[in-house]
């Protein structure tokens, strides 16, 4: 039987980080696995990074990963009054098909391995024999295979099967869950250098709906629903409605359909020799939906923690907790802020968030930053400071 | 009706289903599993809950009874 220091189970973005983090780490053997059969394909997101998340993992200046440069957010109220934020250096909308290939080729310069339609189908505990604590059963073009690891990097997305074969608690509850439809859509007029985001109870119920450029007259639009909020429509129909209203002109070219989960990270993200990373450990932003940058630093951390455990030959959910602790005081903790932030903006109906726009717009162009369209909001709508109150709890 | 099932079960379509894998933490028996081949749900371990039928993006997903 093979045996490795650590499996990687993903090769998403959190999966990417962790493999290349923890071979630089001199973890030792590392493998990385992807049910796919490409890495960065299909693509199930909008592609939305910050500018300074991303940069401290790869350098986004003139690389072919990147399809635009973001420097303008216009928030759309639910009568689509437009509130455009003062320009800045805001970030960029990927290239994922591109994008994850390049961070998967830094993790195999690190020293990792990497095997593409693999799938991990089981894994069974291993104590002591091998010096690994689990035994993976791995799937792949080759036929079926077991692998030993001393650390399992769980990586694998919102459908974890690491996380529920490791006795972690993943499950979702239906509030927490937005369902998410997107387009790619081509011949359609807006600005290629903003993100636009569409607020409503009616437009995107919990969610949002949202116009991502990828170039030129062309962008990803798309839009996530707590369906619990909804009438019963299916997200599609949500987004089929949307568009005739919208880009009724539009072509599309691509459908993409998957989960977005808008609660905060799990309880434990750690067990005997595992790891849970990234969206599979419920680590997006609660109040944007994002989840790519926070994959990734969580790969960081998982990558560097298991890198660490096998040298201290240590690798029990006792000595891994530091990860979970790590993570917490990164983003964790600030996630749970932002949730309670969210849970109190979805109350908001249609006639009261066209109000806000209204009171927003009345700034001056080059002054309209978020803080002062939260400021504003405040002094012309006293009823929303029990939420100004929460950002600071 | 099947006499084998007390309760009615979810099934997916695998002619709509994406593959997104939304549906599996939303389940909970987690019933819902996902192979190479497309996403199974296992008939003796879904209690019928109708948790993860709306919010399929795709309505790939129905009750035994709604199918036809
Ligand atoms: C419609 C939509 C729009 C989004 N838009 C944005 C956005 O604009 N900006 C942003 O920051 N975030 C966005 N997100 C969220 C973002 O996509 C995720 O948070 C991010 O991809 C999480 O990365 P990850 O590495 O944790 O998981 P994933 O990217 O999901 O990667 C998990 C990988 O694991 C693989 N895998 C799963 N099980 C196994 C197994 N058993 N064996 C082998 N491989 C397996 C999967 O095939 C997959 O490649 C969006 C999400 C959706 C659904
Ligand atoms: S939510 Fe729908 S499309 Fe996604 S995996 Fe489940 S059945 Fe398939
Ligand atoms: S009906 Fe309930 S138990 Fe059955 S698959 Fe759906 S969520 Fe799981």
């Amino acid at each position: 039987m093979r045996a490795v220091d650590v499996l990687v189970v993903g090769a998403g973005p959190a999966g990417c980080v962790a493999a290349w983090e923890a071979a630089a780490a001199g973890a030792g053997d590392v493998l990385l696995i992807e049910r796919d059969r490409a890495i960065g394909a299909p693509v199930r997101c909008a592609e939305g990074v910050g500018s300074a998340g991303l940069r401290e993992f790869l350098n986004p200046d003139g690389a072919d990963w990147v399809s635009r440069r973001i420097s303008r957010v216009i928030l759309i109220a639910p009568d689509d009054t437009q509130v455009a934020l003062a320009p800045g250096d805001v970030g960029y909308v990927l290239d994922r098909t591109r994008f994850e290939p390049v961070l998967a080729e830094e993790a195999a310069r690190a020293g990792a391995t990497i095997r593409i339609s693999t799938e991990a189908v089981g894994i069974e505990r291993a104590d002591g024999a091998g010096g690994g604590r689990w035994r993976v059963r791995l799937r792949g073009p080759g036929g079926e295979e077991t692998v030993g690891a001393r650390v399992v990097i769980g990586a694998d997305g919102v459908e974890t099967m690491i996380g529920r074969w490791a006795g972690l608690e993943t499950r979702v509850a239906a509030r927490d869950m937005e369902s998410c439809a997107q387009y790619v859509v081509g011949n359609i007029a807006f600005d290629p250098d903003a993100i636009y985001l569409h607020f409503g109870p009616t437009v995107a119920p919990g969610g949002y709906a949202w116009i991502f450029p990828k170039g030129v007259g062309v962008a990803n639009v798309g839009l996530g629903v707590v369906t619990l909020r909804g009438d019963g429509r299916t997200v599609r129909q949500y987004l089929d409605d949307y568009i005739a209203r919208h880009f009724p002109g539009g072509t599309v070219i691509g459908l993409t359909v998957g989960g977005v989960i808008s609660g905060v990270t799990v309880k434990r993200t750690v067990a005997d020799g595992v790891i849970l990373a990234g969206d599979a450990a419920h680590m997006i932003n609660p109040l944007s939906g994002g989840g790519i940058v926070n994959a990734m630093k969580a790969g960081r951390l998982a990558g560097r923690h298991a890198a660490r455990a096998i040298r201290e030959g240590d690798t029990s959910a006792r000595n891994l907790q530091a990860y979970h602790d790590e993570w917490m005081r990164l983003l964790g903790d600030a996630h749970q802020k932002y949730y309670r932030l969210k849970e109190t903006i979805n109350k908001f109906d249609d006639a009261f968030l066209n109000g806000l726009a209204r009171t927003a717009n009345r700034i001056p162009d080059e002054k309209r930053s978020l803080g002062r369209v939260i400021g504003s909001a405040l002094v012309h709508h006293p009823s929303l400071l029990p939420i100004a109150a929460q950002l600071f709890l | 009706m099947p006499q084998a099932v007390q309760h009615d079960i979810a099934v997916v379509d695998n002619d709509l289903c994406d593959s997104c894998g939304l549906c599996m933490p939303l389940c909970p028996p987690e019933a819902i599993h996902m192979t190479r081949r497309g996403l199974v749900v296992d008939a003796t371990t879904c209690t019928g809950c109708e948790k993860c039928i709306a919010p399929c993006p795709v309505g790939a997903l129905a009750m035994t009874d709604a199918r036809r």
